[in-house]
């Protein structure tokens, strides 16, 4: 479970800068949320709503300003290494957040920093890329897959942490509609056998179906929460893609 | 179901790790990761070649990465991405002129140029700075930019030449001629692209 | 490009320290045996390398071909005299032995470069270097091999790109300038986003290092090692 009390932030305090938006006003307004385990949650937002910056306070890549986060109990702040097994994370375009030139070493880097035994290791390694249909890839190059595949790996290298929760910042971004249908397949799959999921997304074609939970970010702030097909209709105004 | 059953154990196992794992602190991940990437930087731009206007050899662009490495990560980070450069082409990433790589290219005829590379990226961080510490390069003085590459293009070019006599049993005279005359003019147009780019704003860092 | 290749041959089987053994051996053994009978020991050894790594001695000349130019230079400036008689052939004679020796170095290292996959010599150097420095090294070559080849299609997208805007008619040092603006850019901005993705998965000092297994073929190329290092020294 991720819980989230009055957070704060502003980028203009924090050394380093991934996202533009060096504006003075908080980049997350006071926001408080309550994720549950087994959920299947979209955020979505237009540009700039601080979707980003919100879900990299779960596993504490960002430091609040104001405020606290906590995972299963415990704060980040205290255990960072907890949380950044209990929420995995993948990021907006896998090619950047690939640390090895092959499958097999990318999906193990995870678990080879928590310090487990080498048959632990290629355990996880396997059933990961097994839940995305990547077995037998492990010696395959990561610059030779193609777009669904890399989107596919970069979940099992999450995966491979064995997180309570998962989450994807813009998982669909650049891919073509096969692959999208493979990655959406995937987390179909990896929700009915428990995962909670939590995915950032401006695209929201077909995902509604799966999810049980919207959340619209705008300005920092949670502006609509709540099951999907209740919101449909306000979603326009919120200058978020109503998928048709 | 056994799976679950082992996934719970693989779960407790995972919770009694966490407290033996060390994490690297974010300041040194980040300047890791920049030392590595300002290294494959260099590498890179020893593929890009122009044609040079007062000599037959193309001008490639690695000394210009050695400068920019100790101008923009500073001495201590500058010389670790040209440590690094140097064993990850040992130890077989193509990043030596002309896509080598391998340890024999240490010990061959431009071995000094690459093992002066560190010093150089140190020094020439190191007198932009003044100190250890990085700072904005774009609030140090023209001059102060000018005479560390300078100083950095001396460094590189005496170990170059001193590298040749080594290895191809040359005299001061042959390797001077060999190892520096046909290159060094080029490096006056590096130091002049070098202070353009560290003084527009196109690049934010630090 | 000079990089690996999956294969297996000997050497794919042999250790990535027995590998790095062997050619320091043989480097430190050229070094002190530039002679016409050492050199012609060590070109036996040459080929016995490159027949364990199943490599012609013409691919792996051609992976070195950028060095030929200076091996050729060396001795012929230095047979040349200003004034008569001019040409000195007699004064060639080190300077051909020693870019013979290079020649065969560098050969040698073609045969490791082929052979050993990153990951291999990243275990290597986690085990030869010890605690963090070793561990920096170790994460820190990965990621060169990682950025590589990513930054190299950078520059290659921002150079043709800058041809396409009449580019060419610029001057060389604006050319330069903005070739090489890119690549700092992209550089800074892939290594911040690796970050995040390492950050993200626990990058810790002490993680679990890659199996490096010995085979039956590290031992007598352990004694090699052992046995050129010590000629050096005869």
């Amino acid at each position: 479970m991720i819980e989230i009390r009055d957070l704060t932030f502003r980028y203009d305090r924090q050394p380093r800068s991934n996202d533009a938006g060096s504006a003075s006003r908080p980049v997350i307004d006071s926001v408080s949320l309550t994720i549950d385990d087994g959920s299947f949650v979209v955020l979505a937002g237009p540009n700039g709503s601080g979707k980003t910056t919100l879900v990299r306070h779960f596993n504490g890549l960002l430091v609040p300003d104001a405020g606290s986060v906590a995972v299963n109990g415990r704060r980040v702040s205290e255990d960072v290494v907890a949380a950044r097994t209990a929420v995995a994370m993948t990021f907006q375009d896998p090619r950047d957040g690939f640390v090895a030139a092959t499958v097999g070493a990318d999906v193990a880097f995870g678990p080879e920093n928590l310090g487990l035994k080498r048959e632990r290791i290629d355990q996880r390694v396997q059933q990961a890329l097994t839940a995305v249909r990547m077995d037998g890839t492990e010696e395959r190059r990561i610059d030779q897959l193609s777009g669904g595949e890399r989107a596919r790996v970069a979940i099992a290298g999450a995966l491979a942490m064995r997180p309570d929760h998962l989450v994807l910042d813009e998982p669909f971004v650049g891919l073509d509609e096969p692959a999208r249908q493979s990655v959406l397949d995937r987390l179909r799959a990896l929700s009915t056998d428990g995962m909670s999921i939590i995915v950032v997304t401006h695209d929201l074609r077909e995902l509604l179906d799966l999810a049980d939970r919207l959340l619209v970010a705008s300005g920092g702030r949670i502006v609509l929460d709540g099951p999907p097909e209740a919101m449909m209709d306000r979603l326009a105004d919120r200058e978020v893609r109503v998928p048709c | 179901m056994t799976e679950r059953s082992q996934d719970r154990t693989e779960h407790e196992e995972t919770n009694a790790i966490t407290s033996d794992v060390e994490l690297v602190g974010d300041e040194t991940t980040t300047n890791i990761v920049r030392a590595a990437s300002f290294a494959a930087l260099i590498g890179a731009l020893s593929y890009v070649s122009f044609p040079n206007p007062v000599s037959p050899t193309p001008v490639t662009l690695q000394v210009l990465g050695i400068f920019l490495a100790g101008i923009f990560l500073g001495p201590i980070w500058g010389a670790t991405a040209c440590a690094l450069y140097l064993v990850a082409g040992t130890l077989g990433a193509p990043v030596f002129a002309g896509g080598a790589a391998g340890f024999g290219v240490l010990l061959g005829p431009t071995g000094g140029y690459l093992l002066s590379m560190p010093f150089a990226a140190f020094a020439v961080g190191a007198i932009v700075h003044g100190g250890f510490a990085p700072s904005d390069p774009r609030a140090r003085g023209l001059i102060r930019l000018v005479g560390a590459m300078v100083v950095g293009t001396v460094l590189i070019y005496a170990a170059g030449v001193a590298g040749m006599m080594a290895t191809l049993d040359l005299g001061p005279t042959e390797a001077f001629l060999t190892g520096a005359v046909a290159l060094a003019p080029a490096e006056v147009l590096k130091i002049a692209a070098a202070v353009g780019i560290v003084r527009s704003d196109a690049i934010t860092a630090a | 490009m000079l990089t690996y290749e999956p294969g297996t041959s000997v050497a794919h089987r042999l250790d990535p320290r027995t590998k790095l053994a062997v050619q320091i051996g043989f480097a430190l053994a050229a070094f002190s045996h530039t002679t016409p009978r050492g050199l012609s020991l060590l070109t036996v050894l040459t080929g016995v390398v490159l027949a364990a790594a199943t490599l012609s001695p013409f691919d792996a000349v051609r992976e070195i071909r950028y060095a030929l130019p200076f091996l050729f230079a060396g001795p012929l400036l230095s047979a040349v005299v200003l004034g008569s008689p001019w040409i000195v052939p007699t004064e060639a004679i080190g300077p051909t032995l020693a870019s013979y020796r290079a020649l065969l170095v560098l050969l040698v290292s073609v045969a490791y470069v082929r052979t050993t996959p990153v990951r291999e010599s990243r275990a290597a150097i986690q085990r030869v270097v010890p605690g963090r420095p070793g561990r920096l090294l170790g994460v820190g070559v990965a990621l060169v091999f990682r950025f590589l080849p990513v930054l190299i299609a950078d520059l290659s997208r921002a150079r043709s790109a800058l041809r396409a805007r009449l580019g060419t008619e610029r001057r060389l040092i604006d050319r330069m300038r903005i070739v090489t603006t890119t690549g700092v850019r992209r550089a800074f901005g892939r290594a911040d986003r690796l970050e995040m993705a390492l950050r993200a998965r626990c990058f810790a000092w002490n993680p679990t290092l890659p199996a490096l297994k010995l085979s039956h073929w590290d031992v007598p190329s352990l004694v090699l090692a052992t046995g050129l290092v010590c000629w050096t020294f005869v």
